[in-house]
């Protein structure tokens, strides 16, 4: 890859060029961009890409859509619409081979930003793995939208060239064909013959007839003999991209970004809210609002009266979030501490990291909270309380305080099911339906977002019918803070 | 003359002259190392087990003369064959990065206990053994036919069980999805102990191999059901009743088996009636349950496969004609086509082919030949293939 990270965007390339470089929408690349192109742009490209492939994972994790299916694509476009993507949104609705200067800018903001993101994602074998996961998803979704002729041209252009079998060996095997093929009217369709390690997918599903070796597809799988392709290829060349990454990262600036890309949120930051959140209603507030990564920070506070240091960092931005003042904040952690140290200690060691949260010391940044992506991802201490608890508990204790919690088997067994299988922010949603007893399967993100779902829906602003079961909740622990008594505590 | 009763603690006298004298040393040399192809003899991993359980990884030969000396030093219990790695194994140990193995199949008896009702764990007699002779005849064709594989080796585990090798290059190279995706191909039953039903077809046309796999399952289902009696018992019968899942068609089921005697054909004769009539009333339920007597079947009959097996790059498999340290039984190697004639007790056991006078001594003594000589024959083809291939390869490389 050889892009040109310059300050300001020198000239882009000519329609005329753009024309040859990029005749259809559809891409392999094959060919890493030769662009200058600026750091601005490089980051935005970046950050769009990756709210792409985001997009792609909430509609099949958190949003249980069936990959491929109508509703699912349907979902996706309508997502990229809302965030102002439309570009990729087109991109993803129908591939095709126009040559407006829209599409043409399109594709090239398509082809530079998966270069991109290669870049950002070859660091790890887990990053790799998601990486290569979503951009297969959209691969074959954008694939399987084309039309026969845009196919044939995408076939054309990248000089993919298959025989069909002659009619009359296709006479001979119509019965076999008929019979394996997932198709209705097999009869009409032209069959090619490929070697049944392109088309594992299919075969692993036993849909495709097999005969001495060979696979018979109908021209519309070849999406899989494609996406096999697609993703040796992109395999190897993240292997070798992680190889060079050292010549690439000469730029300061560069490897900070495509560091820690992969931990970017792209939601709400929630770093400044309106809302004033007493500090004397946390106790009943974490048992029903906060998830239950901040509910098991603030109850090791109340027990041990310390948190360790990224403990405290991901607590205290979270309470800012959820709108609690700076002075109620340090009112707080100091009575907390102070009952294990001296006030001086405190005032000289920790006051001066919670104004920080603030951005009242330092480089007075205003930080924002952290989302459940820099959670999970964080690294966690033997002893430590932060993080998410489905990323980093032991399943049993994860059990154990579940159980603790008087969840009923069933749901406790849920949660732990969907944890077990590494899907912590799904785990987490469903421990916000257990609590409010309802079962709306949001998906969450953010844990300032998960409070302000919980306070929306207690608040009445999401009407949900309530599950019929029996309350699996203690009732006294559900009382909202509008009911509460603030006059004395609102002036900090 | 006495028959000779196996006993496990002569084998550290016994095993040395059985791998001098009977072990196919030279033709299994050759077998593993393929034509060189893509590495050397020595880069293939064998492993031993020795008489106290004590476990050796990660040993490698160059030639026959090395293979005979370490068996003699060592004289291990068992001999377990591992994969081809980049480099010795025994140098490169956990860095090594496997290039090839056999696509290999390990279906055991224990696995069917849930359905067997004439031995359980490790027992078995002839009559378990015809799930054996199915699942051979199923795996076999679908490689064949399927997935063109010629080089296939059939293998007696020792015990309960058959191993199955594949040695074409494709098949040695596969990646771990590929042996994945052919697996779950021929896997058909599927959930765990929870699960009474285990088969769903679905509703749509049938996959040629599946009715090809029907077919073999046909010839062989009165039998299986005279001798295991799957419905004689209530017990058999509630299990079996539990694969309906239409309830009215359940209930009927019931009413008229329990009137039935306890055999196990006339109920299953008598069920497929009750089924029939009820589909040609109830077209609804003709959708639902369309193959269903095909799903109970293939619950019944169809290989159970040790999926991990086949899907694990470097998975070590029991070599052929090791010798089973319980039961003294060679692991002979044996031809698809003549699984029906297998017998249990004709397998050639260690006391029988090093003591001339034991009863069983020529029966023995023929069937390791055999046994040796089909080995050579996929042997063989395996080397014939793999030279053809390379002129192929050859051949193709020219024109560019
Ligand atoms: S998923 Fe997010 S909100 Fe939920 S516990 Fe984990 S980090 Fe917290
Ligand atoms: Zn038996």
């Amino acid at each position: 890859m050889n892009l040109n990270i310059k300050r300001r965007s020198t000239k882009s390339l000519t329609t005329g060029s753009l024309i040859e470089t990029y005749p259809h929408d559809l891409q392999l690349y094959k060919i890493p961009p030769i662009d200058n192109i600026s750091l601005q742009e490089f980051e935005s490209l970046a950050l769009e890409r990756l709210n792409l492939l985001r997009c792609l994972a909430t509609a099949t994790t958190l949003k249980n859509l069936r990959p491929y299916s109508n509703e699912w694509r349907e979902y996706i476009i309508t997502e990229l619409r809302n965030k102002g993507l439309k570009y990729y949104a087109k991109l993803c609705d129908k591939s095709a081979c126009g040559n407006t200067e829209m599409d043409l800018q399109a594709r090239r903001k398509d082809h530079i930003a998966h270069f991109i993101l290669r870049l950002a994602y070859c660091r790890t074998e887990e990053l790799r793995r998601w990486f290569i996961a979503r951009e297969l998803e959209l691969f074959r979704m954008r694939f399987m939208t084309m039309n026969t002729e845009s196919v044939d041209t995408f076939f054309k252009l990248n000089n993919l060239c298959y025989l069909n079998i002659p009619d009359e060996e296709k006479n001979n095997i119509i019965h076999y064909l008929r019979e394996s093929t997932a198709y209705q009217n097999v009869d009409n369709m032209k069959f090619y013959k490929v070697k049944f390690y392109e088309v594992l997918d299919l075969v692993k599903l036993r849909k495709v007839y097999l005969h001495g070796g060979y696979a018979y597809i109908p021209h519309k799988d070849f999406v899989s003999v494609l996406s096999a392709q697609f993703r040796v290829h992109l395999k190897q060349s993240l292997a070798v991209a992680c190889h060079h990454l050292g010549e690439i990262e000469q730029d300061e600036r560069l490897v900070s970004l495509l560091k820690s890309l992969h931990q970017t949120y792209t939601g709400n930051d929630y770093t400044n809210t309106k809302a004033i959140i007493p500090i004397e209603s946390l106790d009943s507030l974490s048992v029903k609002s906060f998830p239950l990564c901040m509910r098991q920070l603030h109850e090791q506070l109340r027990m041990a009266h310390h948190l360790k240091h990224l403990g405290r960092l991901q607590y205290g931005l979270f309470l800012k979030g959820i709108g609690v003042t700076l002075e109620d904040s340090l009112r707080f952690w100091r009575e907390e501490f102070t009952k294990i140290m001296e006030l001086d200690k405190f005032e000289k060691q920790y006051a001066y990291n919670i104004r920080y949260n603030y951005g009242k010391e330092g480089n007075k940044k205003n930080y924002s909270p952290y989302s459940c992506l820099k959670i999970i991802n964080s690294p966690v201490g033997a002893q430590d309380c932060s993080g998410c608890p489905y990323r980093h508990c032991d399943v049993s204790n994860l059990k154990n305080k579940l159980q603790g919690y008087g969840f009923d088997p069933q749901t406790v067994h849920d949660i732990v099911d969907i944890t077990k299988k590494g899907h912590f922010q799904v785990a987490c949603s469903k421990y916000f339906d257990a609590v409010h007893n309802i079962d709306l399967g949001l998906g969450i993100n953010h844990p300032n977002q998960y409070f302000e779902e919980s306070q929306k829906y207690l608040k009445g602003e999401i009407k949900i019918e309530p599950k019929k079961e029996n309350n699996s909740i203690p009732k006294e622990s559900i009382t909202d803070i509008h009911e509460m008594d603030l006059d004395e505590i609102v002036e900090g | 003359m006495v028959k000779q009763q196996y006993d496990a603690n002569l084998l550290p006298d016994m095993l040395p002259i059985y791998y001098t004298r009977h072990f196919p040393q030279k033709i299994f040399c050759r077998w593993l190392a393929y034509g060189c192809s893509p590495q050397p003899l020595s880069n293939r991993e064998m492993s031993f087990t020795l008489a106290d359980d004590v476990y050796l990884r990660y040993l490698s030969i160059s030639n026959q003369k090395e293979l005979q000396e370490l068996l003699q030093k060592k004289c291990p219990y068992k001999l377990d064959i591992g994969a081809v790695y980049n480099t010795k194994p025994s140098v490169g140990r956990h860095n090594a990065v496997v290039l090839a193995r056999e696509l290999v199949f390990d279906i055991d008896l224990t696995d069917y206990d849930e359905i067997r009702t004439c031995c359980q764990e490790a027992k078995v007699c002839e009559k378990c053994w015809l799930f054996m002779v199915i699942a051979c005849e199923i795996i076999d064709k679908t490689l064949r036919e399927d997935f063109g594989f010629q080089c296939i080796l059939w293998v007696f585990s020792g015990r309960r069980g058959i191993h199955c090798w594949v040695s074409d290059y494709e098949a040695r190279i596969l990646d771990s999805p590929g042996r994945g995706a052919i697996a779950s191909y021929l896997c058909l039953i599927a959930g765990g102990e929870n699960q009474s039903k285990k088969v769903h077809l679905g509703n749509e046309n049938l996959h040629t191999s599946i009715r090809r796999s029907l077919n073999i399952i046909d010839n062989y289902f009165e039998q299986l059901l005279q001798e295991q009696d799957f419905f004689a018992t209530s017990e058999g019968l509630n299990a079996f009743l539990k694969l309906i899942p239409d309830e009215t068609l359940r209930s009927q089921v019931a009413k008229k088996l329990e009137k039935l005697p306890q055999s196990s054909l006339e109920r299953w004769t008598s069920f497929v009636s009750t089924y029939e009539a009820y589909c040609r009333e109830n077209g609804n339920a003709m959708r639902k349950l369309k193959y269903l007597t095909e799903e109970i079947k293939i619950q019944y009959c169809y290989p159970r496969l040790d999926v991990n097996v086949t899907t694990g790059f470097n998975h070590l498999l029991k070599s052929p004609f090791s010798i089973h340290p319980k039961t003294g039984k060679v692991s002979i190697v044996f031809k698809s086509s003549n699984v029906k004639n297998f017998k249990l007790d004709e397998v050639p056991t260690i006391n029988t082919l090093l003591d001339d006078m034991s009863t069983d001594s020529s029966v023995h003594q023929n069937n390791m030949k055999e046994a040796v000589k089909t080995f050579q024959e996929v042997v063989f083809l395996c080397e014939k293939t793999e030279a053809m291939r390379k002129r192929n390869n050859a051949n193709t490389s020219i024109e560019f």
